[in-house]
Parts: C-alpha cells; structure tokens; sequence
C-alpha cells in the first residue's frame, strides 16, 4: 500500500511541533512542514479542528493536539517502546512534563519575552520547585532504566524527543540550571547524538524556539 | 488474566475513568482507596509521588490518563482504529486543557481555596464550560450524533466526558443547556447495564 500523505502545520518554532517533525524525518517519510507566520494565524484559527495548533493531517483528515500526534506518528513508526506498558510509560514521563510545563508556563513566557513578570521571583517560586519535582522524578528514571540513553527501554521513544527538546530550550534560557541531574543530561546527550537526529537538528529550518 | 491493583483516593476524581473500565470489561480488580490521611506516609514511595498508580502484576505505572488509555487498549475502548484511538487522545488532551483552565474556579467551589465563587463561576467557569462542550457538541455531531464522541462504540473519553458533568452539575446551574448531543453520549453511557450497575452501587463521594 502507499504510504499516506502527511502534512503537519504550526507555527515557525520548536515547542509543540518539533517532536512530531522529528519523528517524520527519523521515520524516512516525506511530510509537508507548514510553519505559519503569526499575522496570518487569526485567519486560519477558525479552520482548526480546536482552534490551535499544531494540526497533523493523514491524507487531508485532520488530527490536533501534539501530544495525540506524537503517540499517533510513534505508534505508526516505532518509537513508542516494545510492549503496551513502555507505551504507557512513555505515556506517563509525556503527562508529567505537560503537568511542568503547566507549572512553568509563566516563567518560560517571561524568559521567552513572551509576556512581563519578575524572573527571580517566578525562579524562586516556581521555576526551581517545579525542576526538582519534574527532574528529579527523571532523573531516578534513567538511572533505573540502566543509564542506557533513554527513559523508558532499550530503544528511541518519543518520551526521549520531548525531554530532549526540552532540555536543549532550558540550555539556551538558563544556563547551569539542570546540572544538579547529571543522568538526564547525559540521557539527552545520547539522545541527540542519533545519527538521524543529528541530521534533522543541524539541518532544521526552525527558529531558536 | 494479570493481577490488576488500582490505587487511588476515596474519591472519584481522576480514578473514576480506570475503575469504569474495569467495570465495563467484567474485569476483576483491587480497587484500592487510601484515606487522605494515609497519603502523606505513603506518597514518597509511589513513581511520581501522585496518584492514581495503577499496579499490573506488581509493575507499577503512574498518571491518570496513562493508566486509562493502557486499560483501554487492553479492553478495547480505545477506538478501532489507530486513527480513532489518536482523536480519543487529542479529546482527552482538550478535556485535560479545559480542566486546567476552570481549575481555580473548582478550588473555590470546593473549598481548598479562598475566592469569589459566583464571580469565578460567570467570568472563568462558564466561557470555559461553552469553549469546550462547543467543541464536544460539534465532535458527536461530526461522528453521527450516535451516542459516543468517536467511532461505534464506548471509548474512554466517553466516560471521562459523562462522569466530568456529574462533577460540573452540582457546581455550575445549567452547565449544559444547548449541548444535547453530548447530553446524549452521558445518557447512553451511563445507561450501559454494566456502568449502570457500577454506578449505581459505587460508593457516595
């Protein structure tokens, strides 16, 4: 059978997109990779399945919601982990970021200058709390899978791009801020040395973010 | 058939989801309900020092939605397809944003924190319950208006949907008038004889 058309529309950045595009690319498939321009986003709002993006379509039906289009494209391609349950605890480690990343939304927008707000102040109080809570729970997990490059198993997951991307984000913003999880660093370390994923982040047209 | 141990408070809550697939699978299970005080001694052993944790044979898996969608494919709720099964997660994932929105309101409500609870519920509450249930309504419609919001068949955001507006009826008056499409999906679901059953003899929370 053919393989099916693929096309996954976001804006031109890395956060909620990235991870699907690198699945595309890890998998060998051709994928239409649109990156909308923010002036026109008003315009096209409307025609989302939720109103947001990012938007993967199979053959022109539409599917949103990065996480359901990351666990969709890993299934078909992979990298989901070797049993139902490594599924479920990619699934798992993928919940608990998107609960961090809910903690932390205010202070990555203002690192972002994305919004105004008191950068120590949100460190201190949520920024830091949040790292040792979500790190730490990380960082036992590498070291109880065996340190072998992954969270979950013995293979490439999708669990390991989120965190990956993440972390390279965290790099940029501030600097020294992950040293204290020397597990997850080096589990990022060889995550990003895949040869193909190499390729794709040298090679990427994405902005910083 | 594996040992299946499910932990969780004595609540419904996020554990609600996962005790309803056991139930509509026939499938036996240690519905394991901790006391809050018990939390505090026990929370640092558990993988993510939250519940629910569902134990399968021993190997422990945290996160509510992980832990519904694993069941889920093991009982076939999950949808017929991978497809379907992708659209059940975008749903979950939607009804996870929507929550976290109305959730300063549902503190006030509950009690766990200080606020203007009519203000809340007119100004954060209701603009959330309409964004969302909009997009609920326009799901069943889209899939054929037949009772459930994907596919032919009950899947697990069916059920997390039918047992949320149990939660959001005693809170907010009228939450749901101009959706009967998804007062339709509650009304098939929770009328499945064995949900019905397990409904109607779960414990009072």
């Amino acid at each position: 059978s053919t393989m099916p058309a693929y096309k996954l529309t976001y804006f031109n950045g890395r956060l909620r997109a990235e991870v699907a595009r690198q699945l595309l690319y890890l998998a060998g498939v051709p994928f239409e990779d649109v990156r909308v321009r923010r002036p026109d986003w008003p315009a096209l709002k409307s025609k989302m399945p939720f109103g947001e993006m990012p938007v993967l379509e199979v053959d022109g039906k539409p599917l949103p919601q990065s996480f359901a289009i990351n666990r969709y494209l890993a299934k078909e391609f992979g990298f989901t982990g070797k049993s139902p349950f490594e599924a479920a605890w990619v699934d798992a480690i993928a919940d608990q970021f998107k609960d961090y990343n809910i903690e932390t939304r205010r202070l990555f927008l203002v690192l972002l200058g994305m919004i105004q707000g008191d950068k120590e102040q949100l460190l201190k109080d949520v920024g830091i709390p949040a790292r040792d809570k979500f790190f730490g729970i990380l960082e036992k997990i590498a070291k109880e899978n065996g340190s072998n490059g992954h969270f979950v198993g013995q293979s490439l997951t999708w669990a390991d791009l989120l965190i990956a991307d993440h972390v390279k984000t965290v790099n940029i913003l501030l600097p020294g801020f992950l040293d204290g999880f020397p597990t997850v660093l080096d589990t990022v370390k060889k995550i990003e040395s895949t040869p193909k994923l190499k390729e794709w982040i040298e090679k990427s047209p994405y902005s910083k973010f | 058939m594996p040992l299946y141990k499910l932990s969780y408070f004595e609540e419904r809550g996020l554990g609600e989801v996962s005790r309803q697939l056991f139930h509509l699978s026939g499938t036996p299970f240690w519905d394991n309900r901790i006391p809050f005080d018990h939390w505090p001694r026990i929370k640092e052993y558990t993988p993510f020092g939250q519940v629910p944790i569902l134990c399968v044979d021993g190997e422990e898996l945290p996160q509510s939605f992980a832990i519904a969608r694993y069941l889920a494919n093991q009982f076939g709720f999950a949808g017929k397809s991978a497809f379907e099964s992708a659209w059940v997660d975008a749903l979950a994932d939607q009804h996870k944003d929507y929550l976290n929105e109305i959730k300063p309101f549902l503190m006030v409500a509950n009690g766990f924190a200080e606020g203007d609870k009519e203000k809340m519920m007119n100004e954060m509450a209701k603009p959330s319950i309409r964004k969302y249930f909009t997009i609920l309504e326009k799901q069943a419609k889209d899939n054929g208006s037949n009772g459930y919001f994907v596919g032919n068949s009950i899947t697990w955001i069916d059920l997390v949907v039918s047992d949320h507006m149990g939660v959001i009826e005693t809170l907010v008056p009228n939450a749901f008038d101009g959706f009967p499409l998804v007062e339709a999906v509650r009304q098939k679901i929770t009328s499945e004889p064995k949900l019905k059953e397990w409904i109607e003899k779960r414990p009072e929370t």
